[in-house]
């Protein structure tokens, strides 16, 4: 109790942790609601790809700030945004030329994230705090710039998705059968891309690059055990995704520990509540179903 | 709606499934397809439905060139399996329904189709725990979402059991009378009350197309 009085108190009291409620809670929506559409088309491994180049952008952004003093950037969020669609397009490039083989543009474009990141990391002077923070998150330094970008990403997307639903919805589930129904689903797929490359590169600041891809896609798999339908499912995610949010938030503020590794932790712990209460819950209704079958 | 066909060749890679295949459909008539498995009657609907790539000049579809064609939203289709299908993810028949939907049937009409194959009561069912047999109905329901103009089906009573392989055809002639061009694809063309028009035998990529005289009435 009064460590939550101490975290409201914070929460009341300091910019920062505004901000960081805010765009903790947003990510918090938007990673699952992308990562819903992701799991259904099979491409869990798609945020990890997007997330290991867009370090690779902001490797190049702390490069160019830091040695080569070119200003202009002013954050390598910006970069790092940038890289990740870059990624997003490669992928689905590769993704077309090697039709029966979708999956090697995941590992391809994976190596050449790290290895353009370990690169830059290394000529921007090595391990740095920033660099520390993009692996592992820091949604308590995130700004004023940082937050209004995210709102604005959280609307166009929001509107999107209203617009486009049953789109989505069918292209996700039943690609041929949208194609015959004359649905542009090519141009759907890179705007989804683009969006989910837009999603992972803003997250990285709340959980970090090692991390994201968990966001998006433990609390969805949670949620997939117990959905009754595909809205209901959708929801269950987002609810349990921002229950971690608030959880790991305050836990991070509390003892001081990476809020990156707070969030997932939580969103595993829902995970693991989720499975058990399930095979509990399984193993109950099968003796009734005995005991009722001995009658 | 028209279908027309002139010397059709088709194969994949090297191998040709399909050789010279020419035929037409007015609208309103009923093409039933037989022939082995293998002989290539999925492969032809396909180019019908330009899953296939075929040349130009090939296929006619309400007089339209194939390739030039846009209106695809007419045509219904149940396609043979659904491997395309995602599953496990928890979606409705309903949800799939309303994905499937682009304003032309309304929600009364849905209804009708789903009492019509018997699946009204499922249609806030998770569709992960239906049986093939009701699956495939859905699918069907699922085609004519659109008020299609031709109804393409492959073999779409497998796993269906009688009671409602009898409601499928009841369904599928009425559609037929109501002026729809229906393409089937069936094995037990002898026990099925479907009123065709038209029958083809696929053999060894070749076919041979019968007109017959419509048993009007006899079902429905
Ligand atoms: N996508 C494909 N690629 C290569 N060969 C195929 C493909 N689809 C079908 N075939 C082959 O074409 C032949 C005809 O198949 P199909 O049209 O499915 O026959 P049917 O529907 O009459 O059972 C078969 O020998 C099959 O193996
Ligand atoms: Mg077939």
């Amino acid at each position: 109790m009064i460590l939550s009085i101490s975290f409201l108190r914070a929460l009341i009291d300091h910019d920062f942790m505004q901000y960081a409620l805010i765009t903790g809670l947003l990510i918090g929506f938007l990673a699952p609601l992308i990562g819903s559409f992701v799991v259904i088309r099979r491409l869990s491994l798609i945020a990890d790809t997007l997330s290991h180049f867009s370090l690779a952008g902001l490797a190049i952004g702390l490069y160019f700030i830091h040695i080569l003093g070119i200003t202009f950037i002013r954050d390598p969020l910006y970069l790092g945004m940038l890289f990740a669609v870059i990624g997003s397009i490669i992928i689905e490039i590769l993704r077309s030329y090697y039709k029966n083989y979708k999956e090697i543009s995941m590992p391809i474009v994976i190596s050449l994230g790290t290895a353009l990141s370990a690169l830059f990391i290394s000529l921007s002077g090595g391990f740095s705090s920033s660099v520390y923070n993009y692996l592992f998150g820091s949604i308590l330094t995130v700004g004023r710039t940082f937050t209004i970008i995210i709102i604005a990403v959280t609307a166009v997307i929001v509107t999107l998705t209203i617009l486009f639903f049953r789109q989505m919805v069918i292209i996700s589930f039943d690609e041929a059968y949208a194609r015959l129904l004359g649905i542009r689903v090519n141009r759907f797929q890179l705007v989804t891309t683009i969006v989910l490359a837009l999603v992972v590169s803003l997250s990285i600041e709340t959980v970090g690059v090692l991390l994201v891809s968990s966001l998006m896609i433990i609390p969805v798999a949670a949620a997939m055990k117990v959905g009754k339908s595909f809205k209901n499912t959708l929801f269950i995610a987002i609810i349990f995704s921002e229950i971690s949010v608030l959880l790991g938030l305050w836990l991070s503020f509390e003892v001081g520990l990476p809020s990156g590794a707070t969030i997932v932790l939580f969103n595993i712990l829902i995970l693991l509540i989720v499975a058990l209460s399930k095979k509990i819950f399984a193993k109950k209704s099968l003796k009734v179903k005995q005991s009722e079958s001995q009658i | 709606m028209r279908i027309q066909l002139t010397n059709l060749s088709f194969g994949y890679d090297y191998r040709t499934v399909l050789k010279d295949i020419s035929f037409k459909l007015e609208s309103g008539d009923f093409l039933v397809i037989i022939g082995n498995n293998g002989s290539g009657k999925s492969t032809l609907i396909k180019c019908i439905l330009g899953i296939n790539k075929v040349p130009s000049k090939k296929i006619y579809l309400d007089d339209v060139n194939i390739n030039d064609y846009k209106s695809w939203i007419n045509i219904g289709y149940v396609p043979q399996k659904f491997d395309d299908f995602n599953y496990e993810f928890p979606i409705t028949v309903n949800e799939i329904l309303s994905a499937s939907r682009y304003g032309k049937v309304s929600e009364e009409e849905k209804l009708e189709w789903l009492d019509r194959l018997g699946i009204l009561e499922l249609q806030n069912e998770n569709i992960n725990n239906l049986s093939g047999g009701q699956l495939q109905r859905v699918f069907i329901v699922r085609s004519l979402m659109n008020k299609p103009k031709l109804l393409i089906l492959d073999e779409p009573t497998v796993g269906v059991d009688a009671t409602n392989v009898e409601r499928f055809y009841s369904t599928v002639n009425d559609l037929n009378r109501m002026g729809v061009t229906i393409i089937l694809i069936t094995h037990d063309i002898k026990s099925s009350k479907a009123n065709f028009t038209h029958v083809m035998h696929l053999h060894q990529g070749e076919a041979t197309v019968k007109k017959v005289a419509p048993k009007r009435g006899e079902s429905s």
